[in-house]
């Protein structure tokens, strides 16, 4: 009976407990952020207010007007706080469905369970579901969380803002949805030291240069650049050489810097920076698993390219998808033997010992005794369609 | 994992009492400044330094609540860290698919179709803009037709019994006993129906050709033993629960029958009996912890586990999940290989050729004439032109 290691078999899942986590505290921070400043400036209004009190400088109706102005922005407050806490409530949520979906590992006894069983095809489709979000199949990932019940697994609007601002600035070159989100995350930027901010800035600098508006990309560097010139003083300086070049360049560091393929680069560091920050892997969960499985399963015999090796059942000989993919896949180890009959594919080992018939080939007692139950007392050798007597056969020791 | 589930239970209870509060004063400090307004449109300014002070009580509330909040949530996430111990992201660094985008969705595909998902399947291939199978799809589509009336209330065996009589020659040949069991199921739900004359007149049309095979042993053997087992049946017709046969009519007889056919259907198409996509991940769950230590190791070397011949650990598999025979010399610990094939000794004993060979140059000269040498395993002697070579 196979025990389960929960700690083990829980480590896959490591990303689908912290994501919301950081989405989490991101939320409490920002609405934390925005209410303090909110607060403050109704407060620091009322008391410019109430210093000139004597309502010689403010007339009835100004007061008025000021007063209503106040209570809008505390209603704005009071609403915002709301919709915080309704967002806030369903990451809780969340949090707590996929923690109680993961908890029940720890009720099942044995890995034959069929509970587990279930528990696994659960883990796939979570998998898959991650897999379809990052690439952006949003369809199939509704679909397939839908039908597994997994709709608390998908991180779907998280997915939305990358997939969204990926395509800003891969077809649309437009650095704005980025640079948003970039100022609403500028503490965590700087804590994991992301340049991606000054990338962006600097690409909006170039797209001015290119379209000529010099005088305007001057302006633009002091107000943007220059605030990055503690760490990339020497790269904004190559930046400023540009405004002596022109977009056809054929010269190698300022060609690199005109060449339409930042647009592409700027999206894949936009998507590795955002993922770091919600504790998301680069590559997706099903990648992960796969490399580790295929790896796991691949033998000589998968890569022999002899057929008569391959086993149907083998994900690794699967000759058209899953074995192309461990093709360039480490092989497995072993320092036990593990030996498979291959009339039956049952286990060979002392209960149902392997056996030697007289032209080398090994097949288990239980195979054989039962073809010699049928063929009265012989058996024939698949392979080579020798037929030798049962009593040929000769019972080998394996340690 | 059960207690992260509480700590989110707590968290929420919080989270919910912190808001409302926050939310309570700055209500309150709406309604002081409603009054005020009221009372400065009378020209009573009085109101004007109450509303002030509970604007910044509320300032304060709201400040006070929400820091609270984040401390509980980093509390929390605290709790979600110490969870996990392995560090994913020494594997994760792998870019070994970068390439095989389309190898890996039709993998995903496939798995869908032979799950039965038919419309995320095609969902998938309109999203991926990937061809779907049809060929491969009309024969699943069959396939979970004649499972579904397996599985269905009225535990319909017709579609699947005409199946496998039509396949009897592949099915024979492929040594699967698909067409008896399928019998016997209806067999048992015709006497169970209580239509035991029909049940009879079944049993005489189907049963013989697997009494006739039984003159030759084996597999029909037992089957010629069951058929006398299911004619035993027909004694106790009327009152089934309390007989000897009981157990013949467990509900997990159908589930047991519906995964029987569809494992026969796609070993018939040269298919995996289970879907390889669901066993590799599950495989791939049990090798990540000893990847992730082992890929923790290679970084200090700047290499990539996946960039390795071989894993340099082994991942302890289940039997379920061992397709091929692996021998790994017990002498030298090596993986056998053609040129270093596995070697019987006449005691039945089998180390590989290259541990062989050294057990043979280790004779101490004059020691053993003969040439003969002690199996490292029992008192056995053999002799290097002994040792017999054999093929797994």
């Amino acid at each position: 009976m196979e025990k389960i290691n929960v700690e083990h078999m829980l480590a896959i899942e490591e990303p689908f407990m912290k994501a919301p986590v950081e989405q989490l505290k991101r939320a409490v921070r920002q609405s934390q952020k925005q209410a303090e400043r909110e607060a403050a400036q109704v407060s620091a209004a009322l008391d410019g207010m109430a210093g000139s009190s004597s309502s010689s400088e403010l007339g009835p109706e100004e007061m008025d007007k000021a007063l209503g102005g106040l209570i809008d922005r505390l209603k704005t407050l009071k609403r915002k706080l709301e919709e915080a806490q309704h967002e806030e409530a369903q990451l809780i949520q969340r949090s707590k469905q996929r923690a109680t979906d993961l908890s029940e590992l720890d009720r099942f006894e044995s890995a034959a369970q069929p509970e587990f069983q279930r528990w696994c095809r659960a883990r796939l489709d979570r998998v898959l579901v991650d897999y379809m979000l990052r690439n952006g199949n949003v369809e199939t990932a509704q679909r397939l969380a839908a039908n597994s019940k997994l709709e608390h697994f998908a991180d779907t609007s998280l997915f939305a803002l990358v997939m969204a601002t990926e395509r800003e600035l891969r077809e649309e070159h437009s650095c704005r949805g980025a640079l948003q989100w970039c100022a609403e995350n500028r503490s965590a930027l700087t804590k994991v030291e992301s340049p991606l901010e000054f990338e962006l800035r600097m690409q909006e600098f170039i797209e001015m240069v290119r379209s000529g508006k010099t005088l305007a990309a001057i302006v633009y560097a002091k107000r943007h650049l220059t605030s990055w010139s503690d760490t990339q003083l020497p790269r904004i300086e190559r930046a400023m050489m540009l405004l002596a070049f022109s977009s056809t360049t054929q010269c190698p560091p300022y060609k690199a810097m005109f060449d339409e393929a930042r647009w592409a680069a700027l999206a894949s560091d936009f998507r590795a920076v955002i993922f770091q920050l919600f504790h998301l892997p680069p590559q997706p969960l099903l990648h992960l698993l796969l490399q580790t499985g295929l790896s796991a399963l691949k033998t000589p015999a998968c890569v022999s390219g002899d057929p008569a090796e391959r086993n149907r059942d083998c994900p690794a000989c699967q000759p058209e998808t899953l074995g192309r993919l461990a093709q360039g896949l480490p092989l497995s180890h072993h320092v036990h033997s593990n030996l498979v009959c291959r009339i039956t594919g049952e286990r060979m080992n002392e209960d149902n010992p392997p056996m030697r018939l007289p032209n080398g080939h090994v097949y288990s007692l239980a195979a054989l005794t039962d073809m010699a139950a049928e063929l009265g007392g012989q058996v024939k050798c698949p392979h080579t369609a020798q037929v030798f007597a049962l009593a040929e056969a000769k019972k080998m020791f394996i340690l | 994992m059960e207690s992260l589930a509480r700590d989110c239970h707590k968290l929420s209870k919080h989270q919910a009492a912190s808001t409302q509060k926050a939310v309570a004063a700055v209500d309150s400090a709406i309604r002081e400044l409603e009054a005020a307004r009221a009372a400065a449109a009378a020209d009573n300014m009085a109101g004007l330094q109450q509303a002030r002070r509970q604007v910044e009580r509320a300032q304060r509330t709201v400040g006070e609540q929400l820091k609270e909040l984040y401390t509980n949530v980093a509390k929390y996430s605290k709790h979600v860290d110490k969870a996990f111990k392995l560090d994913l992201g020494y594997v994760a660094e792998s870019r070994a698919f970068e390439d095989k985008r389309e190898e890996l969705a039709q993998s995903i595909l496939q798995h869908f179709l032979r799950e039965g998902d038919f419309e995320t399947a095609r969902v998938f291939a309109q999203e991926a803009r990937l061809a779907l199978p049809a060929e491969m799809q009309r024969q699943f589509e069959d396939m979970y037709a004649m499972v579904a009336a397996i599985r269905g209330p009225e535990h319909e065996l017709g579609p699947a019994l005409e199946w496998a009589v039509a396949r009897r020659a592949e099915l024979e040949a492929a040594g699967i006993a698909l067409e008896f069991a399928l019998h016997r199921l209806r067999f048992l739900q015709l006497v169970e129906g209580g239509q035991t004359i029909e049940a009879l007149r079944y049993a005489r049309e189907w049963f013989p050709r697997f009494g006739r095979a039984a003159t030759q042993g084996g597999e029909a053997a037992a089957q010629l033993e069951e058929i006398e087992r299911l004619m035993g049946v027909v004694i106790y017709a009327r009152r089934l629960e309390a007989s000897p046969y009981a157990g013949q009519f467990a509900a997990q007889r159908w589930e047991d029958g519906a995964r029987a056919f569809a494992s026969a259907f796609c070993r018939l198409l040269g298919l995996a009996a289970e879907s390889p996509l669901s066993v590799t991940i599950d495989a791939g769950a049990r090798a990540l912890p000893v990847v992730c230590k082992v890929a923790g190791l290679l970084r200090d070397k700047r290499t990539e586990w996946s960039q390795q011949n071989e894993l340099p650990a082994e991942v302890p598999l289940p039997d379920t999940m061992r397709f091929h025979s692996v021998f790994a010399c017990p002498v030298s610990k090596e993986q056998a290989s053609p040129d270093n094939p596995p070697m019987m000794m006449p005691c039945g004993h089998v180390i590989c050729k290259a541990s062989l060979e050294k057990l043979a140059r280790g004779i101490r000269p004059g020691a053993s004439a003969s040439g003969r040498f002690k199996c490292p395993y029992c008192p056995g002697m053999s002799g290097l032109p002994d040792a017999k070579r054999v093929h797994f």
